[in-house]
């Protein structure tokens, strides 16, 4: 019996938790709503030359958006896209469009959700990967990931203040992302070479991506901005009205209709007796007679 | 009952007193919904000045916003700035003619859900938002930066929300694209609370 109790209370605070869980999923009403996602494109490999980057909606052959000459470095805004299967081709800058793409890819964009497409590794390693990227930081916290895109330092590790973001990321990897409490801190990026300071504005409530790249002399960190949301909170709706404009009083004719029924009662009444009064004028006042 | 001459005569007069009383209550409450107590605001040109760059991936700070323009609904504004109240609420104009930008939402045109407040009505009849919840999916809502560039976005989505069910989560969660709320307030009035019982919220995305 007791055992039975405990299992039913363990279930109902599971069914809690996963409620509670469920909650901060819903990234974007408007975009749930449209049923649109994103998708932004990448080319993060450092000795492969400029490309172009191709977006085909799934089963028709005219690219929805082209992107030419993307060098290393280079990172579209996000693209607002109608849910469901895409694909993405690189192709050699200047390459004719009907030409076979050097890389494709394909993507499968849930409404909500962001996605990054990014060519990623060494030129003759080159590979298109899809990247689900993080819309929502837990409160007052920043999500944090770090792409590591730089030849130069091969291995690297990222910190942000005294917190490790990421820990001996190898060359064309990608981190998770992490919550840090945003405190101004500069993000330091240390590998078998000299170690780099940038100073990186993350904000409460915005998901990053650093991207470590080669620099002109040793290694440059880009600041993506993944998403961003209010710095603080207000607590519930907003009173945004007096009631000028609100219909006053019962909007509902109940009371005058009430009083013209009450009104008719009486007046029938009062005719009808008056009328029995002038009809027999010696039955009533008995009294009298 | 009506014993006498007079009760009779008095209950008769009485009624048709209150039938009159009835009718004319019933003619002067009942005409006011057939005909708008506050005509809609007529539709106002599209403004013009250069369009602001679309926030690349590295986004910088933009310029703040300064008016807005909602064509569709009639709505000229200039922009305040709204805090929190000391109850950490949304902080509404002071006037129901200005409506107010939300300085702890990004700035509009700038990545993330910029808020925008304004009153539906004052004491008196109609505020600047009062057309807000006419706005369909389609309709362009303008706003005019401090750089005099005009940042554009299309309305998304129309909804109305009882205010103890308010979406905080839809309204001031982070977007990875340039959005606006315009936040006001409908649905019944109540008059104890002094008090709209809903929120009408407008979601627009900037347009590319």
């Amino acid at each position: 019996m007791e055992f039975h109790r405990y299992i039913r209370r363990l279930i109902v605070l599971m069914a809690a938790f996963g409620w509670l869980a469920a909650v901060p999923a819903v990234a974007s009403a408007s975009a749930n709503a449209a049923g649109t996602g994103w998708i932004r494109l990448a080319h993060l490999s450092p000795n492969t030359p400029a490309v172009d980057v191709y977006l085909y909606s799934f089963g028709n052959p005219a690219a929805q958006l082209v992107l030419r000459h993307v060098g290393y470095g280079v990172v579209s805004p996000y693209e607002a896209v109608a849910a469901g299967e895409y694909s993405v081709a690189m192709r050699g800058a200047g390459a004719p469009a009907t030409s076979k793409p050097v890389l494709s890819a394909s993507v499968d964009v849930v409404a909500g959700d962001a996605y990054t497409v990014a060519g990623l590794g060494p030129e003759s390693a080159l590979r298109l990967q899809v990247l689900r990227d993080d819309l929502s930081a837990p409160s007052g916290t920043a999500l944090v990931r770090i792409i590591q895109a730089s030849l130069k330092q091969h291995v690297v590790t990222v910190r942000y203040g005294g917190q490790v973001l990421a820990s001996n990321l190898a060359f064309g990897s990608v981190s998770s992302y992490q919550p840090v409490s945003p405190t101004g801190a500069a993000v330091k990026v240390s590998g078998s070479g000299a170690d780099a300071d940038s100073a990186v504005t993350l904000a409460a409530g915005s998901v990053h991506t650093l991207v470590v790249l080669d620099g002109t002399s040793g290694v440059q960190i880009d600041n993506l901005l993944d998403a961003a949301g209010t710095s603080k909170v207000p607590a519930g709706a907003a009173a945004t009205g007096l009631g000028g404009t609100a219909p006053h009083g019962s909007s509902f004719p109940l009371t005058w209709l009430a009083l013209i029924a009450a009104g008719v009662l009486s007046a029938l009444a009062g005719g009808l007796r008056l009328r029995s009064l002038s009809r027999h004028p010696a039955y009533i006042p008995r009294h009298r007679a | 009952m009506l014993a006498g001459r007079p009760a009779a005569a008095l209950a008769l007069a009485a009624g048709l007193a209150a039938m009159a009383a009835g009718g004319a209550g019933l003619i002067l409450t009942q005409t006011h919904p057939s005909t708008p107590r506050w005509p809609a605001a007529a539709v106002l040109p599209t403004p013009t000045g250069p369009i602001a760059a679309r926030p690349g991936p590295l986004a910088g700070p933009v310029a703040a916003p300064v008016a807005l323009t909602i064509p569709a609904i009639g709505v000229r504004t200039s922009l305040i700035r709204l805090g929190l109240t000391a109850s950490g609420a949304l902080e509404v104009p002071p006037t129901a003619a200005i409506a107010g930008w939300y300085t702890g939402s990004p700035q509009p045109g700038a990545i993330g859900p910029a808020v925008i407040a304004g009153h539906i009505d004052s004491r008196r009849g109609p505020g600047v938002f009062f057309g807000l919840s006419r706005l369909r999916p389609g309709d362009l809502v303008y706003v005019r930066r401090a750089d005099q560039t005009l940042v554009v976005f299309r309305v998304t989505l129309v909804r109305t929300y009882p205010k103890d069910q308010f979406p905080t989560g839809n309204v001031y969660g982070s977007t990875p694209d340039p959005e606006l709320r315009l936040i006001t307030c409908g649905g019944t009035f109540d008059p104890q609370l002094r008090s709209y019982l809903n929120n009408v919220i407008v979601y627009a995305s900037e347009i590319t």
